[in-house]
């Protein structure tokens, strides 16, 4: 039961993404990453974006759509168990506004990847097979399906 | 009060939200949803004293830096289960065995990652123990922790005279005075502490219908009837009033109890904004139009269930635009006065008083007698037949056992007491005192530049402190002050707004305030917590003079 909670949302898992100030911590978490990135001297311009790209694409998949369930007890009876946060995020409804910002994010900064890496093939195909790591499980056909039972339970 | 999408005489007016808002008296101005100040109160309007609520938004970086900090959290969390499991750190949570560890699991460890990893780190300070009546002062028992919160073990010395911000002990009942407990001795030693039987059965002794006429007499209803657990009075009492086929609307803090009597009963539950006349107007209108959801069929029955205040956020129902909204869509009204029986109100007989309202107004008055009577136990009062129904269809009346009779007799002293039926003032005296504290307590934490929920007129105050590790180190420095209090963090709180809640009580002297306030003072400029923006600070030299125009 929601013993101790004050209120009725049964997973605040559900809203975590529309919180005040959510996005724009996500956004300063990302130039956090690349001004890092950036600093250290062995790497290029190039090869810094396309690692930002990268290790960013990688923590969105490890925590929207490789992790199931969430981190608190729930009073659902398990419905959010086997369902990634993404699957999650407003209770499954598609096209929400959390979900456009995040689907749109990793676009722009694919978009500024290739400008600076200057669209050299190599770092395209990184940042390419990357950027589709990320926006296929988004897509609403995609809710719920676990290829070759990846994942499943 | 004419609703902004009616259609009157063949013509739609549409008029605008703020119309609406001023007709009742009450706008919304920089997050703060004020009354309008007049000189005297006019006819047109449903409120008769102002309304104010507080519920300002931190600045930004507040927000960010509080996500920051559960990330910070969740990275080091992740971090230490890796260590965990490859044994670099020591398990200190309960393990399988070793025959079954090829079983499938029990408990996915992820549900647990924030019990494991955030709870544990800050656990010292839920749960502790007193050993001394929960006064407006207390008895702590010392305990401390050699492995990180992990275990406790006591020292075996008790930490004195700690100041009780924490218990719902706001017209201080919570005594051990021998004279003021005499009949309730007296009671205990006539009928002994159990009753071993339900209502129906053998379990209901004259001195439940003592009690059920005088909660009936003070809250000015036909009658009444009372139970021994205050959760189960909302528990077992909603699946009694409505069943499949029903709808209920719920706002959306509603306590657990009334969340889990609404899904027992089977109805149809549908949540509104909190304490928002027009989220909740819609969802009538909604429901009138379109009936249930597939046969299109008008609903049996429409309840709405609110509470008179919100324990976790301070703030007091919308009562006059609701009971005009539930007499236009002809709903009926559940109010749960758990916290504000006692609390509020001139002769403190709750939120129906303080709005100035009938009790016949709303259908089903509930409260507990936990909170502002000291004792256990919750009622239902209302009208003659729904008191009679509730009698033999209430789950409570068939099946649990009744309130056990030392505990009614202290309900009826305090009760007397309260009304004045014990031949002095002092009922009326704790009353007063209540406000007075209420609004001491709140208007110097305004002063001081803190941010506080709520209505001016709860007793209940939560402090807002964001950041996770503010909640550790606010309760622990409390505690070094002699002072304690509760905190309560996410998943219980949205995300972003974890805090501190304070119940303040009539048996709070004023130096207890005062002890509190320095305290809470030298903290919040220690721990940075004073992040309003709009309150006039104590320190003036360090703002610049803005001050908040009020409409006067």
């Amino acid at each position: 039961m929601n013993v101790g909670v004050a209120h009725s949302e049964v997973n605040p898992n559900t809203r975590v993404m529309n919180s005040r100030g959510m996005w724009l911590t996500y956004a300063l978490g990302v130039g956090m990453l690349h001004i890092v990135l950036l600093s250290i001297p062995f790497f290029s311009v190039p090869v810094a974006w396309t690692l930002t790209n990268v290790i960013h694409n990688l923590g969105m998949y490890v925590f929207l759509h490789a992790v199931k369930g969430t981190p608190f007890e729930t009073p659902d009876q398990g419905k959010a168990r086997l369902l990634t946060h993404w699957e999650q995020l407003d209770y499954g409804v598609q096209f929400t506004s959390s979900r456009k910002f995040f689907t749109i994010s990793p676009i722009i900064l694919y978009f500024l990847a290739s400008f600076y890496t200057k669209y050299d093939p190599t770092h395209f195909i990184l940042n390419t097979t990357s950027l589709l790591t990320v926006l296929i499980p988004k897509l609403p056909q995609l809710h719920g399906v676990r290829l070759f039972g990846i994942n499943k339970y | 009060m004419a609703n902004p999408s009616a259609v009157c005489n063949g013509h739609l007016h549409h008029q605008k939200q703020n119309n609406n808002l001023l007709k009742s008296g009450i706008y919304k101005k920089n997050g703060i949803t004020k009354g309008m100040k007049k000189n005297g109160v006019s006819n047109g309007t449903l409120y008769k004293k102002t309304f104010i609520e507080h519920f300002e938004q931190a600045p930004m970086y507040v927000a960010v830096l509080t996500f920051l900090g559960f990330g910070v959290g969740t990275v080091f969390g992740y971090l230490r289960d890796f260590m965990r499991a490859w044994g670099l750190e020591k398990r200190n949570i309960a393990a399988e065995r070793e025959q079954q560890k090829d079983f499938v699991p029990l408990y996915q460890d992820f549900e647990n990652f924030y019990t494991r990893n955030l709870y544990m780190r800050i656990r010292d300070n839920w749960n502790r123990p007193i050993c001394s009546v929960p006064g407006p002062q207390f008895d702590l028992m010392e305990r401390v922790t050699d492995d990180y919160n992990w275990t406790f073990r006591f020292t075996g010395r008790t930490i004195k005279n700690v100041i009780n911000m924490g218990s719902y002990n706001y017209l201080g009942f919570a005594e051990t005075d021998v004279n003021a407990l005499k009949t309730v001795t007296i009671e205990l030693e006539k009928y002994g502490t159990g009753i071993c039987s339900t209502r129906q059965e053998m379990g209901t002794l004259d001195k439940h219908v003592e009690l059920e006429k005088l909660v009936a007499k003070f809250l000015g209803v036909e009658d009444a009837m009372v139970f021994g657990m205050g959760f189960a009075t909302n528990s077992m009492n909603i699946p009694a009033l409505v069943g499949k086929g029903c709808l209920i609307l719920s706002d959306e803090l509603n306590h657990t109890s009334l969340v889990l009597g609404a899904r027992l009963s089977g109805a149809t539950i549908r949540i509104f904004k909190h304490n928002n006349m027009q989220s909740l107007e819609k969802l009538l209108r909604d429901a009138i139009i379109y009936g249930q959801p597939r046969s299109r069929r008008a609903w049996r029955k429409i309840i709405i269930l609110v509470e008179g205040i919100y324990s976790m956020e301070g703030s007091i129902v919308r009562l006059p635009e609701l009971v005009s909204l539930k007499k236009k869509y002809k709903a009926y009204l559940y109010l749960d006065e758990a916290h504000s029986i006692g609390a509020v109100g001139a002769t403190g007989r709750g939120v129906v008083e303080y709005f100035g309202m009938s009790p016949d107004d709303v259908d089903v008055l509930m409260g507990t007698f936990t909170k502002s009577f000291g004792a256990a136990g919750g009622y239902i009062a209302g009208r003659k037949d729904l008191v009679d129904f509730l009698r033999t269809h209430s789950h409570s009346a068939v099946y649990a056992t009744s309130m056990c009779p030392p505990v009614a007799e202290q309900i009826i002293r305090a009760m007397k007491c309260l009304m004045g039926l014990d031949g002095t003032t002092q009922g009326l005296q704790r009353v007063r005192q209540l406000g007075k504290n209420t609004r001491y307590f709140r208007r110097r934490l305004h002063e001081m530049g803190f941010i506080i929920y709520g209505n001016d007129d709860s007793p209940v105050v939560p402090l807002l402190l964001y950041m996770p590790g503010k909640i550790g180190a606010f309760a622990r420095r409390m505690l070094e002050k002699n002072i304690g209090v509760v905190v309560v963090g996410f998943p219980a709180t949205p995300i972003a707004e974890s805090r501190a809640r304070f119940c303040v009580s009539a048996a709070h002297t004023r130096e207890m305030l005062d002890t509190v306030l320095n305290a809470l003072d030298e903290l919040g400029d220690f721990l940075q917590l004073k992040y309003s923006r709009y309150s006039k600070s104590s320190h003036p030299e360090l703002y610049e003079e803005t001050r908040l125009e009020f409409e006067d």
